[in-house]
């Protein structure tokens, strides 16, 4: 059993010998052993370089392969709904939560480069097909050191497969079809060939459905039917024993077929269409074993199509679209000194532009950054790493985001680690720029750099009664911020006490200031308001994560039994200052009495559950080619909205109780082919009103073929 | 509006009976002033075109009120005493200030309504300068009201120490900016019918209950 220093300077060394920056080789056959498994997944989200997990002095989630097809998953959130600590959160598309943090505030990666296209700030997982990945990296905490804006509460990093390592001769190949409830349908096939120096992979995917109707007493479905198609793939060619390049690129096009009641009695339909598409060429050059210089170049292009009509005239309800452009250039240097120590340096510029119905001209914005890091390990026992990174934009201020982490060896036993770091998210388009007037309702929404134009301009056409507040307050929009804290414990009592144990903890607080929020203006003639953007509040999120996994042998086969818990607070500081001060109250909605709100009845921000748990089985027999496993998730009660008039989570009725899902699968593989078949939600937990994206219960079955791998690594 | 005056009159005929019984009393003690409650009182109503989903032209007009009559009073009294607070909308105006003829003035005090036993003496009453610069200030969070997600729902704990026309002294409480006043308004619910309870002291004492 090797050390994690052995392991992670194996790591270090191997990098060397790699066929990518993102694709490192496994440095060591595989075992049986969970330990082996679990330290030798190379990560190279935590530090932009390959690192072996268990070696890394930050909290890292990593879901291989085998998982993410074992539990039947077909889309991100699938997956990312079952990791400790995530909650799946709707807001104009599914995003996810991380340590209490809303979506817009995870950075979301794929091979490394940022994946665009959020609405309200929520990047949709739903558009990301999974049948391509081979791992899934969660880094918890800011990664703004590394990654810049939007890598406040973490970063989720999508590794996609490849076509095997260099040098080889290797063909993979699998087809795959699943049908399940709902008329679900997801077609898949990957293709990777190996020749020597090139190598190819190609991946193509159809998913769609008949969507489902969770309110059938109002028009139109909860889930309108959608299809859509995923083409990916990457060419890799080692141009000689130094230099390697490998591009990538992915297609993405979804048609949904909207119809829904716009207003009571009034029902609109029509065609809502997204298309997604990224290039990636990266080229790698290792003049020797202490050098490694990447370039990178990312390119991203994303577009929605809305075109709503009245279904009783046809006239227009919402005709818009949306068209978001994004390039980087990167250049990144790592410098292995020696055995002791590591610098990583990165320099880059992103240019980023906006069309759309709602913006008035094309919008620009553009990023210079360069980042740093320094990555120490003084001896067997301590890894040090420390880093930052300066953003220079073209809208708003500088943003400095340093980083430091230590992991320190109690014993082989008990790791000890901790990081602290300040994070930072950008003012986005929509912030700055949006110029929308909501014909239906008759209110408007301006980004902060077009309000005193826009609001003049109402003011000239009469529609504005009452300018609430100057909106020359609103000019000086900064970047959102937090500076975080994680210390954690790892254990693993193979070695000292011959129990396949192994468990994680962590603590964690984040301080988040200038927040933005929408904040109203000034009133318009016709009763509504005047919106932009301010930067208002300072919240905190606290809590502590707990992961634990237990390995028996039953029978022939392997039970693998894992349980995680996270225990979360938030709360805005001002409101709790002045709940302390007994200047809160609230008034009973059927009595209309008044009472003064109570320290201990303030639920903190809404949509955070406290509680959040998950427990899952999995049971293998290998000679048989069996697999069963049962997943149980737990998101305990949160907050939805005010119902007692003081706008906080005070009281019970303002919250959506908690809720268990059980998801339940089975497969079967004789030689090529394996047969799944599974139900998810399998007690058919509903809540249409404030959950709409649980669809009840689901049953799915699958046939999959698969050509293995020639060569055995 | 037959509903406020049934609810006046029930509120009036409470007065008359509560001072009846002081009279048949011989021993003369202070008694608390009552507290009353005035519901669905109409704010210049609109109506909702459902076509558009548009709110109407209203009147524009105040419904001016005497806390003291616990009734409405006549727009062509505007220029009077008479009037301590007028609704029009969310828009609160009283009767004192150099664009009003009485000697009104506002306050608007944190607290609970029952807790409130005396006006304070640190207490300065604003005044109406001007439509944009009133005693009870507009706008979300400012004043009197909190507007959230199309709905106005007014701040509890948000008590109005008013000055009257004609110089006493009261407290008012919003408790609903909406018909009935329903547990959960919704943006169709018809706003605009205020729900509140107030006490008036006579004897020009700051007195509140």
């Amino acid at each position: 059993m090797p050390t994690l220093l052995n392991a992670f300077l194996f790591a270090v060394l191997q990098v060397g010998g790699t066929s990518g920056p993102l694709q490192p080789d496994r440095p060591q056959p595989r075992t049986d052993s969970l330990k082996s498994r679990k330290l030798d997944e190379v990560v190279v989200t935590a530090t932009r370089t390959e690192r072996p997990m268990g070696a890394l002095p930050m909290p890292v989630t990593v879901i291989g392969k085998q998982q993410i097809r074992q539990m039947g998953s077909l889309r991100l959130n699938d997956v990312l709904q079952e990791q400790t600590g995530l909650a799946i959160v709707t807001d104009h598309g599914q995003g996810v939560q991380i340590q209490g943090f809303a979506p817009e505030y995870t950075l979301i990666l794929l091979d490394g480069e940022p994946l665009i296209g959020r609405t309200a700030g929520t990047l949709e997982l739903n558009r990301l097909a999974v049948g391509n990945i081979r791992q899934i990296e969660i880094v918890k905490g800011p990664s703004s050191s590394l990654y810049g804006s939007e890598a406040l509460a973490g970063v989720i990093n999508i590794i996609t497969d490849n076509a095997g390592s260099s040098g080889r001769r290797q063909t993979n190949a699998s087809v795959s079809a699943r049908y399940g409830a709902n008329r679900t349908s997801d077609l898949a096939g990957d293709l990777g060939l190996r020749r020597g120096k090139i190598g190819v992979y190609a991946f193509a995917n159809r998913y769609g459905s008949a969507g489902y109707d969770l309110s059938p007493e109002t028009a139109g479905n909860t889930v309108s039917p959608f299809a859509n198609y995923t083409f990916s793939g990457r060419v890799t060619a080692d141009i000689s024993s130094r230099l390697t390049l490998s591009v990538s690129g992915r297609s993405f096009s979804e048609k949904q077929e909207n119809r829904y009641e716009a207003t009571a009695g009034s029902v609109v339909a029509g065609p809502g269409m997204i298309t997604d598409r990224n290039l990636n060429p990266v080229l790698t050059y290792r003049p020797n074993q202490h050098w490694k210089l990447t370039g990178r170049f990312y390119g991203s292009y994303y577009r929605t199509e809305t075109d709503l009509r009245y279904q009783n005239d046809g006239k227009v309800y919402d005709q818009s679209f949306f068209d978001q452009r994004f390039n980087r250039p990167e250049v990144q240097i790592d410098h292995y000194l020696n055995r002791k120590h590591v610098l990583t340096l990165g320099l880059g510029y992103n240019a980023e532009s906006v069309v759309a119905t709602r913006y008035t001209d094309r919008q620009r914005f553009s990023n210079r950054y360069a980042y740093a890091q320094y990555e120490w390990l003084p001896n067997r026992r301590w890894n040090i790493i420390v880093g930052g990174r300066l953003d220079n934009h073209s809208q708003y201020a500088s943003q400095f985001s340093p980083k430091a982490s230590a992991r320190f060896e109690l014993s082989p036993t008990i790791a000890l680690r901790g990081s602290t770091g300040v994070g930072f998210k950008a003012p986005d388009f929509r912030q700055l720029y949006l110029n929308f007037d909501n014909s239906v309702v008759g209110y408007s929404v301006f980004g902060t750099h077009e309000l005193v134009n826009s609001l003049s301009r109402l003011q000239q056409l009469g529609q504005i009664a009452e300018v609430l507040t100057d909106p020359a307050q609103f000019s000086g929009i900064r970047a959102e911020s937090s500076v975080a804290y994680n210390l954690g414990v790892t254990a693993d009592l193979q070695t000292a006490c011959k129990l396949p144990v192994t468990f994680s903890v962590n603590l964690f607080r984040n301080d988040i200031r200038d927040l933005i929020e929408t904040r109203a203006v000034a009133l318009k003639t016709n009763g509504q308001s005047v919106f932009s953007y301010v930067n208002l509040n300072r919240v905190f999120t606290q809590g502590a994560e707990f992961d634990g996994s237990y390995r028996i042998t039953a029978g022939n086969g392997i039970l693998k039994i894992s349980a995680g818990y996270q225990f979360l607070l938030t709360g805005d500081k001002t409101v709790v200052a002045q709940i302390k001060r007994g200047e809160v109250y609230r008034r009973d909605p059927e009595t209309l009495a008044t009472q003064r709100v109570k320290p201990a009845d303030y639920g903190g921000l809404y949509n955070r559950s406290k509680h959040m748990a998950n427990i899952k089985l999995f049971y293998e027999l290998p000679k048989q080619g069996l697999t069963v496993n049962l997943r149980g998730i737990y998101r305990g009660r949160y907050g939805f909205s005010d119902r007692n008039g003081n706008v906080i989570l005070d009281a019970a009725p303002e919250y959506v109780p908690g809720y268990m899902l059980w998801n339940l699968s089975a497969g079967k593989t004789i030689k090529n082919l394996t047969v799944q078949a599974g139900i998810d939600n399998l007690f058919g937990q509903t809540n249409p009103q404030y959950i709409p994206n649980l669809a009840g219960r689901l049953w799915y079955t699958s046939l999959r073929w698969s050509l293995p791998a020639l060569a055995k690594n | 509006m037959k509903r406020v005056h049934l609810s006046l009159a029930v509120c009036l005929f409470s007065a008359i009976s509560f001072f009846s019984c002081t009279n048949d009393d011989n021993t003369p003690t202070v008694q608390p002033v009552q507290s009353q409650t005035v519901k669905n009182l109409a704010a210049d109503p609109v109506t909702i075109d459902p076509q558009t989903g548009q709110p109407g032209a209203g009147t524009g007009k105040y419904t001016l009120f005497s806390l003291k009559d616990g009734q409405q009073i006549a727009n062509s009294d505007s220029a009077s005493s008479k009037w301590d607070i007028g609704f029009r909308g969310t828009t609160l105006i009283v009767n004192g200030g150099t664009i009003r003829s009485g000697q009104g003035g506002a306050y608007i005090h944190t607290g609970t309504f029952d807790e409130l036993t005396s006006v304070p003496e640190s207490v300065t009453f604003a005044t109406d300068q001007s439509s944009s610069q009133l005693a009870i200030p507009t706008g979300s969070g400012k004043g009197w009201y909190n507007y959230a997600n199309t709905i106005v729902s007014p701040i509890p704990g948000k008590v109005l120490i008013l000055k009257t026309g004609d110089g006493k002294y009261a407290k008012l409480e919003v408790l609903s900016y909406y018909k009935d006043a329903p547990a959960t308004p919704t943006a169709t619910s018809e706003s605009r019918y205020f729900t509140f309870r107030y006490v008036y002291q006579p004897d020009g004492s700051k007195k509140l209950n």
